[in-house]
């Protein structure tokens, strides 16, 4: 229904109706209403980092890498099809390539021969990004542990921002996970430090490919 | 109580241990039956001869190779590679167990006789350290090719039973001295 | 088979030390060996391994001729159905040799099988063939009951039948999606996880976990059929024909698909003997061989169901025989369902059990062919020796046998129709 607005210069502010109000809340910024809408002053645009605004659009479609390690990996898929549905949460894209992801989702059992390639992938994938580890082999070895070929936890090869436990996590599990990681990318939008700044991290060791 | 099946009755499961002492005679050894599996134990150096036989002899015809696995009995014993085979003529798993020196760990391979033994082989290469000769593809196939145990093997003891196994060195990542840091430099961009 | 000549054969690892190792490489001309190199080392540039050829094979992979290159697939790949890596030999865009590198998921689960009790082997197999969950426990399970000399009471064994069945449908299912996906369809996969999340559900109703169930038991099953499974399972029967009709439909006759399935990884009745490929992959090639006919276990021997088999050998044919195999366990669940007895589904077992000292083996027919497990006892409470035959591991080492004179291309699709599970490849 059309808002039946005054054409002549009335002065009453037309969207906060309240002058004493519209004055506290735009003088600040220099800025006053406009009588026939709009605002209009000294500045036209929010102050902010661009950083704040990139994070936040990157917390609403962070795009996982297609990797999967094991089992886990089979619940990981079953959270992008129809029935869970990852896509709701900006995240579909499942990319095939490291240098177009911004998640790893380790899901699955990393072992010693696979540690290597794996940081090789995460090392490819470009800043910011984050990593999460899907499953309790992946967060402290789980029911692995005690092998002779299992890396207990991938925290000990690459940093890890949110810890999926469950073996195997349901599909709720992991996008309540996504979640966190979205509050988390937001909290802390513009502070990222680079995976660098992190501290120093193993690239090769024995048991690695050849 | 269900039961499996009326396994192997016992005039075929007769047959089969007739036909097997009539065949191979004095290198049988321990030959035995349980409910759906007849069992006999040959020396390791035979064992061509023996696979070859059952293989392809028409009474026998044990055509499929079921699985090959091998069986540390400890430091002062002996390994054992454990073969078992399938045949449409007899209605039990045939096992036949080679004997294998524990101090030089050789015997000859199947996969003239069956390809598919290759896998099996490296396999026990990798976890038992048996050499298989004539093996065309004798690498390690699970462990990288720089790993120096035998895990399956009985004196390989998990990390956490005991500090002084083979294996409480095995899990690199618990060594940080050997991890290399050289590229980070000082740590600042 | 040729043997190797001791003159120039290359000593095997166990006896390669490291002076051995040095003083071959000095020989052949090549730098000494780096014990822990900072770069990740794995192929020069023209992708030959940076150390000596350890065996005849290896050499004959990775020594090139005039126009052939190495291609290397994996270990990340996205449709490597896991983390595997091939290395592909080629020459222009035709596939020459294939050699697959394992191990990127070796766990080493036989080893804490042996150092677990009997009781919790049964959850240490669960993560081997992620795909067909209730049958690695299956195999297990009958062999420690045939070690500890008990049976488990008729209706868990039906049950078990049931559950197996139902895994087997979701997992050929599964299978239908994954070859489809891997030529590039994308939505019969997504179908597929729809037909495969309720048969999960039904699985998590009956045993609580979506995956990994550890709903087997020595001596029976945990928990016996309630409301919730039931009602799911009839509503499932009501539809489950069509949808697999409907999946069915999206591809079988799907020109694209047909094109790159028929004719392509032909495969003989001898050769998948030889190289022990087992299961659908056998019966498409031919040879009626179902460890449920040939060596009945569980109950099999009372359901009516025959052997299906396929003439011609190759992707197409595997794919059928898999859709024929889902028909025939919805049957065989209909059977189970009609003559499920009442009474317990547990006997009476104490939690650690120590069998009497003696060997084991005992064999299934999992959705990829024989799954076995050679089980010894040496009266302890954990077995002396576990060994696992796992049937996806023994059939990859049909890929350098189908690959050659095919397309890089198709590599993969010949690889799915395989449907290797790399959980269970690598143990
Ligand atoms: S946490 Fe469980 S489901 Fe996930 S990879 Fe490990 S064993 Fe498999």
């Amino acid at each position: 229904m059309a808002v039946d607005r005054p054409t002549s210069d009335a002065s009453a502010p037309i969207i906060i109706g309240d002058q004493a109000r519209a004055d506290e809340l735009l003088s600040p910024f220099g800025m006053e209403e406009h009588p026939q809408g709009g605002f209009h002053g000294l500045l036209e645009v929010i102050p902010t980092k661009a950083d704040y605004v990139l994070d936040l659009i990157r917390a609403n479609s962070l795009w996982p890498l297609l990797s999967g390690l094991s089992c886990c990996a089979i619940e990981m898929m079953s959270t992008a099809t129809s029935v869970n549905d990852i896509d709701r949460f900006g995240m579909f894209p499942f990319r095939a390539s490291p240098r177009q992801a911004d998640v790893l989702i380790v899901a699955g059992t990393l072992t010693t021969k696979m540690a290597g390639p794996l940081v090789r992938l995460w090392e490819q994938m470009p800043e910011p990004k984050w990593c999460v580890a899907m499953g309790t082999c992946t967060t402290s070895g789980g029911r692995f542990k005690r092998s002779y070929s299992v890396v207990q936890g991938v925290d000990r090869v690459m940093p890890v921002d949110v810890y999926v436990p469950g073996c195997p996590p349901r599909p709720e599990g992991l996008i309540y996970g996504m979640m966190k990681l979205h509050e988390l990318v937001k909290q802390r939008r513009g502070e990222w430090r680079t995976y660098v700044d992190r501290g120093p991290q193993r690239t090769h060791w024995e048991g690695d490919v050849r | 109580m269900g039961r499996r099946r009326a396994l192997s009755t016992p005039a075929l499961a007769g047959s089969l241990v007739r036909l097997l002492t009539e065949r191979f005679g004095s290198d049988l050894r321990d030959l035995g039956t349980d409910e759906d599996t007849v069992e006999f134990t040959i020396d390791g150096a035979r064992n061509i001869e023996v696979l070859t036989a059952l293989r392809d002899d028409p009474d026998l015809d044990f055509f499929m190779l079921a699985d090959e696995a091998a069986v540390d009995y400890g430091l002062d014993a002996h390994f054992e590679v454990v073969y078992h085979l399938f045949s449409w003529k007899h209605p039990a798993w045939l096992r036949v167990r080679a004997r294998v020196d524990r101090s030089d760990p050789r015997i000859e391979t199947i996969t003239h006789l069956w390809e598919g033994a290759s896998f099996h082989e490296r396999e026990m290469y990798d976890m038992m350290g048996i050499v298989f000769t004539g093996n065309r593809d004798l690498r390690r196939i699970y462990m990288s090719p720089d790993y120096r145990s035998f895990p399956q093997r009985r004196d390989f003891v998990l990390p956490d039973d005991a500090a002084d196994s083979p294996a409480a060195g095995v899990n690199p990542l618990e060594r940080p001295e050997t991890w290399d840091l050289s590229r980070f430099g000082d740590g600042s961009r | 088979m040729t043997k190797l000549d001791p003159e120039t054969r290359i000593p095997d690892p166990i006896e390669l030390d490291a002076i051995e190792e040095a003083r071959l490489r000095a020989a052949a001309g090549l730098a000494p060996i780096r014990s822990s190199t900072p770069e990740y080392a794995g192929f020069d540039q023209v992708g030959i391994p940076d150390r000596p050829p350890q065996t005849e094979r290896e050499r004959e992979v990775y020594s090139l001729e005039e126009g052939e290159m190495l291609i290397n697939m994996g270990p990340q790949h996205p449709s490597t159905h896991g983390v595997m890596r091939l290395v592909v030999k080629v020459r222009g865009e035709i596939v020459v040799d294939i050699d697959p590198v394992l191990g990127y998921l070796h766990r080493g689960i036989e080893k804490l099988c042996e150092n677990a009790t009997y009781t919790t082997v049964l959850t240490y197999v669960d993560p081997m063939d992620y795909l067909a969950t209730m049958h690695n426990e299956h195999a297990p399970a009958i062999a420690f009951e045939k070690l500890y000399g008990i049976r488990p009471p008729k209706r868990a064994e039906y049950i078990r039948a049931l559950v197996v069945e139902l895994e087997r449908v979701s997992s050929h299912g599964l299978m239908m999606g994954f070859l489809a996906l891997d030529m590039g369809g994308l939505t019969p996969i997504l179908y597929a996880f729809i037909n495969r999340d309720e048969i999960v559900d039904m699985q998590s109703a009956i045993s609580g976990q979506r995956m990994l169930f550890n709903f087997f038991r020595v001596g029976g099953v945990n928990f016996d059929t309630n409301d919730e499974f039931l009602s799911r399972l009839g509503t499932w029967r009501g539809h489950v024909l069509k949808n697999i009709e409907m999946n069915e439909r999206m591809i079988t006759d799907n020109e694209i698909f047909r094109a790159r399935t028929i004719n392509m990884g032909t495969l003989s009745g001898a050769d998948a003997i030889s190289l022990g490929v087992t299961g659908p992959n056998l019966r498409a090639s031919g040879v009626p061989f179902d460890v449920r006919k040939a060596h009945p276990y569980s109950i099999y021997h009372e359901l009516e169901f025959d052997v299906i088999t396929q003439q011609s050998g190759d992707s197409y044919a595997r794919y059928l025989q898999r859709i024929a195999e889902i028909k025939q366990s919805i049957h065989l669940i209909d059977q189970i369902m009609d003559k499920m007895p009442h009474g317990p589904v547990q006997a009476q077992v104490p939690g650690i059990i120590r069998p009497k000292p003696g060997r084991a083996y005992a064999a299934i027919e999992s959705p990829r062919g024989l799954y076995s497990v050679y089980s010894i006892s040496d009266g302890g409470p954990n077995p002396y020796r576990f060994r696992m035959r796992d049937p996806s591991f023994i059939s990859l080492q049909a890929m350098p046998k189908l690959m050659p004179g095919r397309l890089v291309a198709d590599t993969m699709a010949i690889m799915a129709s395989l449907d290797p599970v790399m959980g269970g490849v690598d143990k």
